[in-house]
């Protein structure tokens, strides 16, 4: 379905016949309609998609008078930045930014680490039962938080871990954590379809199986392993609900926990108004500041990053052609 | 030391691959669930230490016969899931379709459909449309898709569930930023010496899709319909986890809230148990069955 399929020109009046020929048939407005058509309904989807986006944006620059006044929604009369200074401050950002730095970091490497070598071990080893493992594999992709919190919970608390970064990290190393089994599979589905001959090539020449992981597979997929690294780091630096069940401490809190405490306190603000106490009063300016400052990371590392992680999605080979 | 056969060898050599794995799921994923299934059967009488005493069935009658909360949630979120998923796949596929053609604008187009999953899986997420935000987007939706003066035509038994199936797919575009990932990375597998060969043999763009693109994209299909299952039960929107993990940790009653968890996830298993069983000769190449 391609608009104007361009015949190679020889010269001027057969061009103009070409053409003649091209606006006469019935296929070429055809496909300018549909071409039209699908355009819009993209531009349509892609605005529900970027309206809050913009809108948080926008909200996040204006005025206190400007929140109240309905007839400025796209345009601020003035753009204010203390919104900003208020946010950051009262996230504590830096030093919080810091602890999320670490987690997210950690339990990233983790993944890409463990999951691309178990993964291999699954793609190319067959042996007795390992079928049933990898259906294990599933059953941990399928198994909800719920039902694992608890008993992971007093796991945690015996060991000492609780208020440490320990259970965010660790269990990533091993394949587990925040997804671990979809990055598994990720890996496995992209080993699964390169050509066995390279393997076989080394090992003839006498490479052993760890080194034919780590400088013959490993850096082939430099695709699957930015994947995964952009899916775990945004995974992990928006994880809000196992940060919330092993760091209750103020100290070593996360940022989305640092974020969801200064809503909460818009919201009580809202429910009580002549009891706030405290001396900054959140407004929605400040709150959608506050959010845009937790997601820039990303934002910037995802802005660096975008274009290899769609080519990589590209050629994960889900299909396995 | 005797030398092992080609065949022990090989084995050992998988084994020592997925050795880490082995390790995590004895740690992090047998343990518990063997944990958790005690603890939904038994009760915790003091809370240091976690001793436990037992106490058979009655965190599970319990879901069903005293808590009024529960029942009624469960099948709130049963029904979503069931008029979720389907509407969550069918849009991601269209999208990933649209987005996936050659034309000016892709790198845009992807982009823009990615930025939800980078603006906040769950909680960041449910505080924004929290904020009135949501309401605001259905609006902007509604308007586009669907002319106000032409709605007006139809009366108002039509026009609510217009309205209700909008509200749904706002939030649910939100949410389907993974999957059109997923699709678009499927259809890319797909060669286009297929579509190529088939149009030669006057088949058109309608057929293409069902006898070419759709078998082809089953395995992707049963993926994303796992991930989307799995992200609507971890979802920080999704009542019910709230109300185990309140009912657990506030209440300190670990025991009834490893049981909810029990209950919701035999509800899971039971529906990925039906679609793998209905998918299962309809799959082309499986991945998931090469295993």
């Amino acid at each position: 379905m391609q608009a104007g399929t361009s015949e190679p020109v020889q010269n001027n009046a057969s061009s103009r016949k070409v053409l003649f020929h091209k606006l006469t048939t019935r296929y070429f407005w055809k496909d300018i309609v549909v071409n039209l058509a699908l355009y819009l309904l993209l531009l349509d989807l892609a605005f529900v998609f970027l309206y809050p986006f913009l809108d948080m944006i926008i909200t996040s620059l204006k005025t206190e008078e400007d929140l109240l006044d309905i007839t400025v929604q796209w345009i601020p009369s003035k753009i204010f930045w203390q919104n900003y200074k208020i946010a950051l401050d009262s996230l504590s950002y830096t030093s919080f930014f810091k602890n999320s730095v670490v987690v997210t970091i950690l339990a990233t490497v983790g993944h890409v680490l463990s999951c691309s070598c178990i993964a291999y071990g699954f793609a190319r080893y067959r042996f007795k039962g390992s079928g049933i493992l990898f259906g294990i594999v599933v059953l941990s992709m399928i198994v909800p938080v719920e039902v694992l919190i608890f008993p992971l919970y007093m796991m945690y608390s015996r060991l000492g871990w609780l208020n440490t970064f320990l259970p965010l990290t660790v269990p990533a190393f091993f394949g587990f954590g925040l997804r671990g089994g979809l990055f598994i599979f990720l890996f496995r589905q992209f080993f699964i379809g390169l050509p066995y001959e390279i393997e076989e090539a080394a090992r003839i020449d006498g490479c052993g199986p760890l080194r034919t992981f780590s400088s013959i597979m490993l850096p082939m997929s430099q695709s699957s392993i930015l994947v995964s690294i952009v899916l775990s780091l945004v995974w992990h630096w928006n994880d809000f609900f196992e940060p919330s069940m092993y760091l209750f401490k103020p100290k070593v809190s996360l940022l989305p926990a640092r974020l969801s405490g200064i809503i909460s306190m818009f919201n009580a603000e809202k429910v009580v108004e002549d009891y706030a106490e405290t001396e900054i009063i959140f407004n929605e300016a400040i709150v959608m500041a506050a959010i845009f400052l937790v997601i820039l990371p990303i934002l910037i590392v995802y802005a660096f990053l975008q274009k290899r992680f769609m080519e990589g999605i590209e050629r994960s080979g889900l299909t396995g052609q | 030391m005797k030398k092992l056969t080609i065949e022990k060898k090989r084995r050992l050599e998988g084994i020592l691959f997925i050795s880490p794995w082995l390790l995590g799921v004895a740690i992090f994923f047998a343990n518990p669930i063997i944990q958790s299934i005690r603890l939904s059967l038994s009760k915790i009488v003091k809370f240091k230490g976690f001793v436990m005493k037992w106490y058979g069935f009655g965190n599970y009658s319990k879901a069903f016969i005293w808590d009024i909360n529960f029942v009624p949630m469960f099948l709130n979120v049963i029904k979503d899931t069931f008029i979720n998923t389907p509407i969550t796949l069918v849009f991601s596929l269209i999208i990933a379709m649209l987005i996936n053609r050659s034309m000016k604008g892709q790198s845009f187009f992807r982009t823009v459909f990615f930025l939800p999953v980078l603006l906040g899986t769950g909680h960041v997420m449910k505080q924004v449309l929290g904020m009135g935000i949501g309401e605001d987007a259905m609006a902007v939706a509604k308007g586009i898709l669907m002319p106000e003066e032409f709605m007006r035509y139809l009366g108002p038994a039509f026009t609510q569930a217009v309205d209700g199936f909008l509200g749904r797919i706002t939030l649910i575009l939100w949410k389907s930023g993974v999957q059109i990932i997923i699709f678009l990375a499927g259809l890319q597998g797909i060669s286009s010496s297929l579509y190529e060969a088939a149009h030669c043999d006057g088949c058109t763009s309608w057929e293409a899709f069902w006898k070419i693109t759709l078998p082809l994209m089953t395995p992707v299909l049963l993926l994303n319909f796992i991930y989307t299952i799995i992200d609507s039960f971890t979802d920080s929107n999704n009542p019910i986890v709230d109300y185990i993990l309140n009912y657990g940790f506030k209440n300190n009653q670990f025991g009834y809230g490893a049981a909810m968890g029990w209950i919701f996830f035999l509800f899971i298993a039971l529906v990925c148990g039906l679609v793998f069983a209905f998918m299962r000769k309809r799959v082309y190449n499986a991945g998931l069955k090469q295993g």
